[in-house]
């Protein structure tokens, strides 16, 4: 097998590995004493949240970075992480929403991180919704910038959403300052797995979307040569007996 | 026209506003649609008078941001492509005239916000409450609109969606606005401190108009 198509493969392995672990950890840790076997959605709505949060942030950083050097490299980046993260967002609304239903009897309640987190999910929509609309990459990359850059205000408003009112979604229940609410072990250790195992996985969809962009991008321009005119087409060969 | 900033920021709120003049857009379309709106809501949750005096201000604040938009939006987004040529080689600074739109805009918002203000606290029988307070709370929830909308109508300006994109790029981003603005009334009217309200939406108030002023000339460029 060549190195290079080796290299192809990684983003696949790691995310096959990585959600094998994650999926052995996640049915061998413990019931939870209030919850039950519901616990288990948990491994995968907080990771999820944990992504949307990094892919966002990223797309915030790399539109600064666009915007500062211009660099087309930073838009893919930008873009690539705002798709995952649209995806992982819309995940942990509709996971948080099978739990609620279970837990609360309603899928939704107006609690300010439920409601900021959906209005966060329509922020990158928009953003994804623009991108669409212009065909000239550089243009499309400037405007995109500044949504970017723009729509990462309502990422620390989401994130403290739950110290700031008092909410019916419960407040950070690992990263506190007295400690982690969590009191067993397995259950903190799932839950870490699970959010390095998003982080891998997130690492490997960047890296494939931005190689299908290079390849969508190569594609657009072949299309748009096809239509242009070949050099020397509007040169009429003179004909004998005729008036030019 | 390499004239001081502030003259150029002046020079392009005036074309704004001639151009409003003009149309009459604001005054006779949306300022109308918007006193409608209100006029509406009842028909659809009941005419009960206390219900609608408790419900008034928050659908004077939604009616506020979701018309506000259209009032900040239908200003800026009328610059065609040529007339930006036009502006920039005449040597207008982007970030004045970002600046200027803002501040036509404002005004208009301004007059949006007390024409169908009066018509809320008509229909709904609301109580005005901390007229001061009430007044800095509808100045930074205009300063607000104004700056995200013409932000977003410069970002959306000749795409193929045009201004139909808008609506979905600021109504979720003037959330801040709007939880500001509807919690410091009700803050007010359960006698408590609406400081950390009005320091909310002056912190994105700033935070917009830094976006607006920093990335006006790289949007100007593409």
């Amino acid at each position: 097998m060549k190195v290079q198509t080796r290299i192809r493969r990684w983003p696949w392995v790691a995310i096959v590995l990585s959600l094998a672990v994650a999926f052995a950890l996640s049915m061998i840790s413990p019931k939870d004493d209030v919850q039950g076997e519901l616990v288990r959605i948990m491994y995968l709505h907080v990771p999820a949240a944990w992504l949307a949060y990094v892919a966002f942030f990223i797309t915030f950083v790399s539109s600064i970075a666009y915007l500062l050097t211009k660099n087309l490299r930073w838009d893919r980046i930008a873009a690539a992480s705002a798709e995952i993260g649209v995806f992982f967002t819309g995940l942990t609304l509709v996971l948080g929403m099978i739990w609620g239903k279970s837990t609360w009897g309603v899928p939704w309640t107006w609690d300010a991180r439920l409601t900021l987190t959906a209005i966060m999910f329509f922020v990158y929509l928009g953003y994804l919704a623009l991108r669409r609309t212009t065909d000239d990459p550089i243009a499309r990359a400037s405007r995109a910038a500044v949504l970017g850059v723009l729509g990462a205000v309502q990422i620390p408003l989401v994130h403290f959403s739950v110290v700031w009112w008092r909410t019916l979604h419960q407040p950070p229940s690992i990263i506190r300052p007295d400690g982690p609410a969590i009191q067993e072990p397995l259950m903190i250790v799932t839950l870490v797995v699970g959010v390095v195992v998003f982080t891998v996985i997130y690492g490997a969809l960047v890296v494939k979307r931005i190689e299908l962009m290079h390849l969508e991008e190569q594609l657009a321009e072949i299309e748009r040569s096809a239509d242009r005119p070949v050099a020397g087409e509007a040169v009429v060969v003179p004909e004998l007996g005729k008036k030019p | 026209m390499t004239t001081g900033f502030w003259h150029q920021v002046r020079a392009v709120a005036h074309r704004d506003l001639l151009r409003e003049r003009r149309s009459g857009d604001v005054l006779w379309v949306t300022i109308p649609f918007g006193a409608l709106a209100l006029l509406l809501v009842p028909l659809a949750v009941g005419t009960d008078a206390k219900l609608l005096r408790e419900i008034g201000p928050g659908m004077y604040w939604v009616i506020v941001m979701l018309f506000g938009v259209l009032v900040a939006v239908g200003k800026a987004s009328k610059e065609t492509l040529p007339q930006q040529d036009a502006s920039s080689l005449l040597g207008l600074d982007p970030a004045a005239g970002y600046v200027g739109r803002t501040a036509s805009s404002l005004i208009l918002l301004l007059i949006f916000e007390a024409v169908v203000g009066a018509v809320a606290v008509g229909l709904y029988n609301i109580d005005i409450l901390a007229p001061g307070w009430l007044a800095l709370t509808l100045l930074v929830v205009a300063m607000g609109l104004s700056l995200l909308g013409t932000l977003t109508a410069s970002i959306v300006n000749s795409t193929s969606a045009g201004t139909a994109l808008v609506p979905l790029l600021v109504a979720p981003l003037s959330v801040p606005l709007l939880l500001g603005a509807t919690q410091a009334y009700e803050g007010i009217r359960l006698g408590h401190g609406i400081l950390s309200w009005v320091l909310l939406m002056i912190a994105v108030v700033l935070i917009v108009a830094m976006i607006g002023v920093l990335t006006a000339r790289p949007m100007q460029e593409s």
